[in-house]
């Protein structure tokens, strides 16, 4: 008897729940006729227009530039934000920031979550599809965008309002939003070289070491201070590729996974070559930390504003960090990364993370997304905050960027259609990873250098080695 | 005939019930009822995602995007790289420090399960790096081991002088010894308890009567102790064995498993997340568990054999 309530009840369950997803099924079914009907529309005025219309694609939701924030006051939902300001959720940054927000549109909730480990966590969370509704975009393939993501605009309109927009261009639509810029520099501490009497910057890699030098004969300062520990700041030198060393923004995502030896010295003090030239030469003289091996972030941002620390190479999202880790702020300086191609110093400058909107939300969440990811790109003032480059066209720029005065600012050119995934699968099948996390690759110069284990030139034969083999398995033409 | 087939059904049916009711019935069913949700929280947890595991480990695929079956291709590459294998090297390290770490335990355990003044407080001070949690652990010692830090001037009051002090984690023919260290220092605490539990369940009479007949201390612990612990014993050996080949956390947390500290387990976490090849990273824990298996069985026929020619 029991046995047979038992099975009766399951059998019912599994029925009812069977009908449940008929219902889903039928109600899903005329909404995506109308979807598709509105496409035949679109398709008929706009038929010329690149790729797919981005009207068409959204439907019912305005596309970033046609939404009109004084119009939204009342808009109602309740969204989730996936970012990986962990600092910021602890100084309250985050708070205020929803706080400001809730003040022009009080009836949208804003749920955050921080993550450590961003890189590697949104990458899990996000194929697990429940992240929420807000984001900033992983290292996912640009063919898989529009699987994960809302298209925000098409590139066209949103190129005319917004800097950095094409990173995450797929097919002529926009995919992301940067919520910061970052100019790739150098950080230096003023007060050290000017008792090092270095009074002015070092623009090629030699001038560079040689003032390193001067800052060991003549100050107490650790010249330059690599952060082996941490790993990723070693990493961080990847980001100097292509538009500094080089002097051209198609290098990194077009031409460098052409090229057959993109680490070839060029004999001018330029090129990949020569960037890392200076971390392994800096090693090998000792005008590094003592103990790399044991180095620590967070105590590094003190060493260099209190002067311990003469330059340090990160990215300008570091300045404000540095700035707010001691009593000197005034002598924190950022300075272009000292390297000149062709008697021009260029200085990179791209998106930091993406702003993202789950396709997969309802339409009242990605309306409420949006509204949320303008607000923060263009009322919010965080980028300005954090000493973002200006990602909104002609937006004020923090005065920490004045050394850039007369160089050339540059920001890598989107790789050619049918050729977006090149530069991923090259990365990861040489496992040299460059701009993704390949931080063992450059720990590697510091430990050659440093025990005189191996030459700069066999490791960038080494590399050469496994990015020919790479070209091959992958089938990718070798054209420079 | 219908009757009849009908009869039969019906007792079936009935036999059915009334084993169901009856106390061989019962058994089954408390049993059954009292395994689900193990067995759910077993196969969920532990086997669906290995039989996953194995099959990730003949495709060529990243988290996300689409996957391409290579078959066996994944194993050679494990087999074919330096890397991967090199690592391996660095576990007889760590085997190393499991020797001095058993050791260490069982002298301990043996002079604490006699009477010794303040026992159990040196057994609470001994056990405590066990409690603590093992990224913690790995920050103590990167500061621990930081030049001119806490160790360096433990040892300069000593009498050394820090220059002729190595750099602990830099130096590569001595950083993975001392990673080994912090391992020995959490690990040996919860061994030599399991050890002392052992020895305290021999009988106290055995002493005595050893005693009667002249035995010394060392003999005591060689005809008494060994042979009534070794179960233990073993079980901690084939522990921290298996233990030393699957080293992670100490290199992870303390050097990012850079400069030549790598072991097998951050190698497999750097090519699983870090280069996104996670079918190769799935072949890798594939070989390792047969390492494991094959290294563990080693074990057992190993000990057959001495503990035989040792009681006998």
């Amino acid at each position: 008897m029991k046995l047979k309530k038992v099975l009766a009840i399951s059998l019912a369950s599994v029925m009812a729940l069977s009908f449940a997803a008929c219902g889903n099924a039928k109600t899903g079914a005329p909404a995506a006729t109308t979807d598709g009907s509105a496409a035949d529309g679109a398709e008929a005025t706009g038929g010329e227009s690149k790729g797919a219309d981005v009207a068409e694609v959204l439907g019912d939701i305005p596309s970033y530039t046609q939404l009109d924030l004084s119009q939204y006051g009342d808009t109602a939902g309740s969204i989730k934000f996936l970012h990986h300001k962990t600092d910021r959720a602890e100084d309250g940054t985050m708070d205020k920031l929803v706080a400001e927000f809730n003040k022009e549109f009080p009836n949208i909730k804003v749920e955050m979550e921080a993550v450590t480990d961003y890189a590697q966590d949104s990458l899990l969370r996000l194929s697990t599809g429940d992240w929420g509704d807000v984001m900033f975009i992983p290292a996912v393939d640009k063919v898989d965008l529009e699987q994960y993501f809302m298209p925000l605009d098409s590139l066209d309109n949103l190129s005319k309002e917004l800097n950095f927009v094409d990173t995450w261009e797929y097919n002529g639509l926009c995919y992301g939003i940067p919520y910061m810029a970052n100019a790739q520099g150098v950080l230096y501490n003023k007060a050290v070289f000017e008792k090092a009497g270095i009074n002015e910057l070092p623009k090629t890699p030699t001038e560079y070491l040689e003032d390193l030098k001067i800052i060991k004969e003549k100050t107490d300062a650790i010249p330059l201070y690599t952060n082996y520990a941490a790993g990723w700041t070693m990493g961080a030198w990847d980001a100097y590729i292509g538009n500094v060393s080089n002097g051209d923004d198609t290098f990194m995502q077009q031409k460098f996974v052409h090229t057959a030896e993109p680490f070839k010295d060029p004999g001018d003090d330029t090129g990949i070559y020569n960037l890392y030239r200076i971390l392994y030469d800096a090693v090998a003289q000792g005008l590094v930390e003592d103990d790399y091996t044991t180095t620590d972030w967070e105590s590094s941002k003190g060493m260099l504003n209190r002067g311990e620390i003469a330059t340090m190479v990160l990215g300008s999202w570091a300045y404000a960090q540095m700035q707010e880790a001691g009593d000197k702020p005034e002598d924190i300086g950022y300075m272009p990364f000292p390297m000149t191609v062709g008697g021009t110093q260029y200085v990179s400058a791209g998106g930091d993370y993406n702003y993202c909107i789950n396709v997969n939300s309802s339409d009242e969440n990605k309306l409420a997304s949006l509204i949320f990811v303008k607000w923060m790109v263009e009322k919010s003032n965080w980028c300005y905050n954090e000493g973002g480059y200006t990602v909104v066209k002609n937006g004020k720029n923090p005065d920490m960027y004045a050394a850039f005065d007369g160089c050339t600012v540059l920001s890598d050119a989107p790789s050619k259609p049918g050729e977006e995934t090149y530069l991923n699968d090259m990365n990861a099948e040489s496992e040299l990873s460059f701009n993704a996390g390949g931080n063992d690759k450059v720990q590697r110069i510091v430990e050659a250098a440093a025990t005189g284990s191996e030459k700069l030139d066999d490791i960038f034969a080494d590399w050469t080695k496994k990015w020919n083999e790479s070209q091959e398995e992958l089938g990718i033409s070798v054209d420079y | 005939m219908n009757a009849s087939v009908n009869a039969v059904k019906t007792s079936n049916k009935r036999t059915f019930r009334e084993w169901l009711s009856s106390r061989d019935g019962q058994k089954v069913l408390v049993i059954s009822a009292f395994l689900i949700i193990p067995m759910i929280l077993l196969m969920v947890f532990t086997y669906i995602p290995f039989a996953e595991m194995v099959k990730f480990s003949f495709y060529n695929m990243k988290y996300i995007g689409a996957r391409k079956f290579v078959g066996f291709k994944n194993y050679a590459k494990v087999f074919s790289r330096s890397d991967c294998f090199g690592a391996l090297k660095l576990s007889l390290y760590y085997m190393g420090g499991s020797v001095v770490q058993l050791s260490l335990a069982l002298y301990l355990a043996t002079i604490l399960s006699f009477k010794v003044k303040g026992g159990d407080l040196f057994k609470g001070f001994m056990f405590f790096p066990f409690l603590i949690n093992g990224i913690a652990i790995g920050f103590i010692f990167k500061f621990f081991y930081t030049r001119g830090f806490v160790f360096d001037t433990v040892l300069q009051w000593c009498g050394f002088e820090l220059n002729n002090l190595p750099y602990w984690l830099k130096d590569r023919s001595i950083n993975n010894i001392s990673l080994v260290g912090t391992s020995v220092w959490r690990y040996f605490g919860q061994n030599m308890v399991l050890f002392i539990g052992a020895i305290m369940s021999v009988d106290s009479e055995l002493y005595e009567a050893a005693m009667l007949d002249g035995a010394n201390k060392f003999q005591q612990f060689k005809y008494i102790i060994m042979p009534s612990i070794k179960t233990i014993f073993v079980l901690n050996v084939i522990l921290s064995i298996s233990g030393s080949l699957s080293a992670f956390e100490p290199p992870f947390v303390i050097t990012d498993g850079a400069n030549g500290t790598g072991t097998y387990f951050v190698v497999m976490h750097e090519i699983a997340h870090t280069q996104q090849k996670v079918g190769l990273a799935s072949a890798m824990a594939v070989v390792l568990l047969l390492i494991i298996f094959t290294v563990t069985i080693l074990q057992k026929l190993f000990f057959k054999y001495v503990f035989k020619d040792g009681t006998q």
